[in-house]
């Protein structure tokens, strides 16, 4: 796994290998070895840039979304949610739909940029989760992974490396045990969603007769890209349900082993890069893969991002700044 | 970094710093994994048991997805049709989403939504009564809601909204009619006036 290969001080071995022991010893050297934060500052970057992106939407419309006579009323909320549990400061001040979504769009673009970073990401989250609990009728699949992507930019050293904190020299990067546990909460999360979502495909028979991405092939609302041409092509429409599915249900399984992750992550561009470009959820797919960079190595960044680090000495990567 | 600072970083924590980060992880997985066990159906009643002490973090988290997407099985799409009237007789009609007007795409996704997230709850026009009556409390508020922003957006004082839902057809349909051509299923969800509320 990518923070594995960070290793430096690997935590120390219990005294006894009992079963027990071993347990403990695997909890601890998961999420407790100190990890480059440089995937997370990646992840950070993205999640931000789509979450602005995402924000910026919400004002197009912002009243209409979280107004007092928004699509979904104020008082019929508790219908599609777990009131009180799914706060939301729009509930608070309804009148103040366009400035809190401002808001929201300002924590982000902070976020992406790695300016005043722990806290662009507490307003981040808080302006998501918002979004998310005041608008139930209105969000789906990409509200869903910002916030399992924000959840962790909000407990890490996110701007650790690739921002203007970094530049500032507010942070100093270095191997730490909370980009860490950060990166580990989004991969696990990450095989969460993966996991019950081919599960849940499991319940279905088109997934298992190979027909349910004609499903979604021949959704007129969903359409951006028209594939109905693989009406002629059965067999194409069942291998590509087919990979889907089984993809989505070893994931979880065949992510961790060094020799499948690279194909398990490299399956992850064309799956969701397709459902973003044939059903209109680009956002959505965008999402997905920023999520599949958490189990991305640092040394891949490093590669890909060394003429950009170069070029910015002060955002220097931890490897660095440990020579 | 000086050499010091680099050792005090890597470090590995305490026993106690571990145990007491260990906790809130444990917490936090718990209620990234009990939301999708205990729902949507089919799910168990011990599942929705032990999600019960988190639903609080759950909730303020917004981590209560089941992430079920395009499962069991991929369905048909919906949309609302609406008919307005304005107080000096001019009429509007148009549709919820808008794939002509509602742009960038994200938004037109998000109002998609609105459509796809009602029609779950409305039984088609031919259902046994009884079971139209009973299903009417989940999704009229819903509807109501709706009508009312349509009916603002629009200047309106009547709404008139049909629920479509688009005919997916088989890949054997497709090449053998046009897609056009295909029926769709529309089910009426009312009329509502500006003032009075729903007139239906």
């Amino acid at each position: 796994m990518s923070t594995m290969s960070t290793t430096s001080h690997p935590v120390p071995a219990v005294a006894s290998r009992g079963w027990c022991a071993e347990w403990l010893a695997g909890w601890n050297a998961f999420w407790f070895t100190p990890a480059d934060p440089l995937p997370l500052a990646v992840v950070r970057i993205c999640t931000g840039a789509l979450l602005a992106w995402s924000a910026f939407v919400w004002l197009l419309d912002a009243p209409a979304f979280f107004g007092a006579d928004a699509w979904l009323r104020p008082a019929d909320v508790w219908r599609m949610n777990d009131q009180p549990w799914q706060w939301s400061w729009y509930f608070a001040a309804p009148e103040m739909s366009r400035p809190l979504a401002l808001l929201t769009l300002g924590a982000a673009v902070c976020l992406a940029l790695g300016l005043f970073t722990p806290l662009a990401a507490v307003v981040s989250l808080t302006g998501l989760v918002s979004a998310a609990n005041r608008a139930p009728l209105t969000t789906f699949g990409f509200d869903d992974t910002l916030g399992m992507l924000l959840v962790p930019l909000a407990v890490g050293p996110a701007g650790a490396v690739l921002s203007l904190d970094a530049m500032l020299g507010r942070r100093a990067p270095q191997p730490s045990v909370r980009a860490n546990i950060a990166l580990r909460l989004l991969q696990v999360h990450l095989c969460v969603v993966y996991l019950f979502s081919g599960c849940g495909k499991l319940l279905g028979a088109s997934w298992w007769e190979g027909t349910a991405l004609w499903g979604a092939i021949a959704n007129v609302q969903y359409r951006t890209l028209d594939l109905t041409g693989l009406a002629r092509h059965p067999l194409v429409v069942n291998a590509l349900t087919l990979v889907t599915l089984w993809w989505e249900v070893g994931y979880a399984a065949l992510v961790w082993p060094r020799l499948t992750r690279p194909l398990v992550l490299a399956m992850a561009a064309p799956v969701h890069l397709g459902i973003g470009l044939a059903m209109g959820m680009m956002e959505f797919g965008l999402a997905m893969l920023v999520a599949n960079l958490a189990f991305v190595g640092p040394e891949t960044f490093r590669a890909v991002l060394a003429p950009v680090m170069n070029r910015f000495p002060r955002s220097l990567e931890p490897s660095e700044r440990l020579a | 970094m000086p050499p010091a600072a680099l050792k005090h970083a890597l470090k590995p924590w305490s026993p106690a710093a571990r145990l007491a980060a260990s906790a809130p992880i444990a917490i936090y997985l718990a209620a990234v994994i009990l939301p999708p066990l205990a729902g949507p159906p089919p799910a168990s009643e011990l599942a929705n048991r032990l999600l019960q002490p988190f639903r609080p973090l759950v909730g303020a988290l917004s981590l209560g997805h089941g992430y079920r997407f395009f499962a069991p099985d991929p369905g048909p799409g919906h949309s609302i049709r609406w008919t307005i009237e304005r107080a000096d007789g001019s009429g509007l009609s148009g549709s919820l989403p808008d794939c002509d007007t509602d742009r960038p795409r994200l938004l037109y996704h998000r109002r998609f939504m609105i459509a796809e997230k009602i029609a779950p709850l409305v039984p088609p026009a031919d259902a046994p009564a009884e079971v139209r009556r009973d299903a009417r409390a989940a999704w009229l508020p819903l509807v109501k809601g709706v009508a009312g922003q349509l009916l603002e957006r629009h200047a309106g004082t009547r709404v008139t909204l049909t629920l479509v839902e688009h005919y997916l057809p088989g890949p054997e349909e497709l090449i053998a009619v046009e897609q056009g051509t295909m029926a769709d299923i529309v089910t009426p969800l009312g009329s509502f006036a500006l003032a009075e509320g729903t007139q239906p």
